[in-house]
């Protein structure tokens, strides 16, 4: 019971070190770094924004490696293949929690930068792609029956990593060729005043820590619904075999 | 530590709340949701 | 006994189940030509217009169509253990897929064939581009849809709610293909652009996902 014992201290340590650290960083945001000159205090959405858009490409690459060990260890190792699935349903899960957050954030500023909620513009577009192709492998887990889910939806997620980068590519060329207005006109990326690299990086570090500590949660219920549909199907033999003791 | 500024009437302002509410409310929620889950299914052993 | 000869015998049984009955192509046939009309009815295009927006409908309408086919293809399978046959005999699983994959495509194909005549009349249209382009332009299309559409609808074989499954997890992968052949085809009928760049990437994203089908096909079936 040690291990256990370990592995609860952590995670309650991890816990109150993130929520720590969500704080520090809000405060950051909201109080510490300057009011940007040309938008205003509309901009400090995007220390929320741009860290949760940062994570939600991060955390389809999990998605997929663990999609990629369930498929490899599914005959060889199968005790090893139910985590890797655990990893996967946490993880594709946490993808669509921070792909919403950037949509939403990415909506409620562009209402008031630009006066628009929505445009097709080559980053909105994919991160709406990304969106959709993660609810299409929940949907697929709900949908599908139950002895074949995970390996389904490995199959799935194999798809969906390769074609994450054909999409970020064709809907580059699609808006070359049909420019529309560009979401972010101060980029984020390049050039941003020194001023803000505390909250940015703060927020980072913050929701990243998040993330890894929602997946973990997510790997744990996953593990204990796992472990009582094998407890289930153990009774269901046993039953069937009419023991006498 | 003010924060007045962050209430007020402007769009600006409003969406700004916002968009701060939304991220804890997605987040809390989901951790919320998965955290009660968690605590209903039964461990090993049933 | 080598692959092509295993992928032929599938290709001539589903070509030849269906066409007895004929149920699917006429379908699917009927359909997009429904499809057509209500979207003329949506957007009643100037001649101009049409040839900005009919590659789009197209390709909408062939994409609803195929999706009406695809599960059926496969729910034949299901008769008579006949699937269960299949994953017992050493022929190759990757066969079976490519062989109804084709005649899927063989089947869209006989679609879009009369259906192109009808477009052209429906909505008065002449290319302004280079028209022997569609040529290449449509195959390439249909193979993208088909190729994933067959692969994905046996994923969905077991599954409750079959019919809405396919569509629910074909249509994003398919995202950036649907764009590269509507593009494209856009690019032909109004003139306005080179479609080189459109049509490259179908090629990419059919070798890609073709390779990605014929591997995964063997591990989809033999779930459970």
């Amino acid at each position: 019971m040690d291990r256990s014992r370990l592995l609860k201290s952590v995670a309650v340590a991890w816990f109150l070190l993130t929520l720590g650290a969500i704080v520090y960083a809000t405060r950051l945001a909201l109080v510490d770094a300057p009011t940007d000159a040309l938008q205003g205090n509309i901009f400090r959405i995007f220390f929320y924004h741009v860290p949760h858009s940062m994570l939600s490409l991060v955390w389809p690459y999990v998605n997929l490696a663990a999609s990629a060990g369930f498929l490899f260890w599914r005959r060889r190792d199968p005790l090893r293949a139910l985590t890797a699935d655990a990893v996967a349903i946490a993880s594709a899960e946490v993808t669509l929690v921070y792909a919403t957050i950037c949509l939403a954030t990415g909506m409620l500023w562009g209402r008031v930068e630009w006066g628009i909620w929505w445009t097709w513009d080559y980053r909105l577009t994919s991160m709406l792609v990304l969106w959709l192709l993660f609810v299409s492998y929940l949907m697929l887990r709900a949908l599908s029956s139950t002895g074949q889910t995970k390996t389904l939806a490995a199959v799935l997620s194999i798809f969906a990593g390769i074609d994450v980068p054909i999409v970020y590519m064709s809907i580059r060329w699609w808006r070359t060729q049909h420019p529309g207005p560009v979401f972010f006109s101060s980029d984020p990326d390049a050039g941003v005043d020194k001023s803000y690299y505390p909250a940015w990086i703060a927020n980072i570090v913050a929701w990243a820590m998040w993330g890894l500590l929602l997946m973990a949660m997510r790997y744990a219920l996953e593990r204990r619904r796992q472990q009582r549909e094998q407890d289930a199907a153990l009774k269901a033999i046993e039953d069937s075999l009419e023991f006498t003791r | 530590m003010k924060l007045s500024w962050l209430f007020g009437p402007t769009m600006a302002q409003r969406h700004l709340l916002f968009a701060y509410l939304v991220v804890w409310g997605i987040q809390g929620g989901y951790a919320a949701w998965v955290a009660w889950q968690w605590w209903r299914t039964k461990p090993q052993g049933q | 006994m080598n692959y092509g000869f295993h992928v032929w015998a599938h290709l001539k049984k589903d070509l030849r189940l269906e066409w007895r009955s004929r149920d699917s192509i006429n379908g699917m046939l009927f359909f997009s030509l429904l499809i057509v009309v209500v979207f003329s009815l949506a957007f009643d295009p100037t001649a101009v217009e049409s040839r900005h927006i009919s590659g789009g409908i197209v390709w909408v309408a062939l994409l609803f169509a195929a999706t009406t086919a695809l599960n059926q293809s496969w729910t034949r399978e299901l008769k008579n253990h006949v699937l269960e046959a299949q994953r017992m005999s050493p022929a190759p699983p990757s066969a079976l897929f490519l062989g109804k994959a084709l005649s899927n495509f063989v089947f869209v194909t006989l679609v879009e064939l009369v259906l192109a005549p009808l477009f052209i009349v429906f909505y008065n249209l002449h290319a302004l581009g280079q028209a022997r382009l569609l040529w290449v332009v449509m195959p390439l299309g249909t193979w993208a849809l088909v190729c994933n559409g067959t692969f994905f609808a046996a994923l969905g074989l077991r599954t409750r709610n079959r019919e809405l499954l396919l569509p629910l997890i074909l249509f994003p992968v398919s995202i950036p293909a649907l764009l590269g052949m509507i593009e494209a085809t856009t690019g032909i009928l109004a003139g306005e652009f080179d479609p080189g760049l459109w049509i490259r990437l179908l090629i990419a994203y059919n070798l890609a996902f073709t390779t990605a089908c014929l591997l995964l096909f063997e591990t989809a079936l033999s779930t459970e």
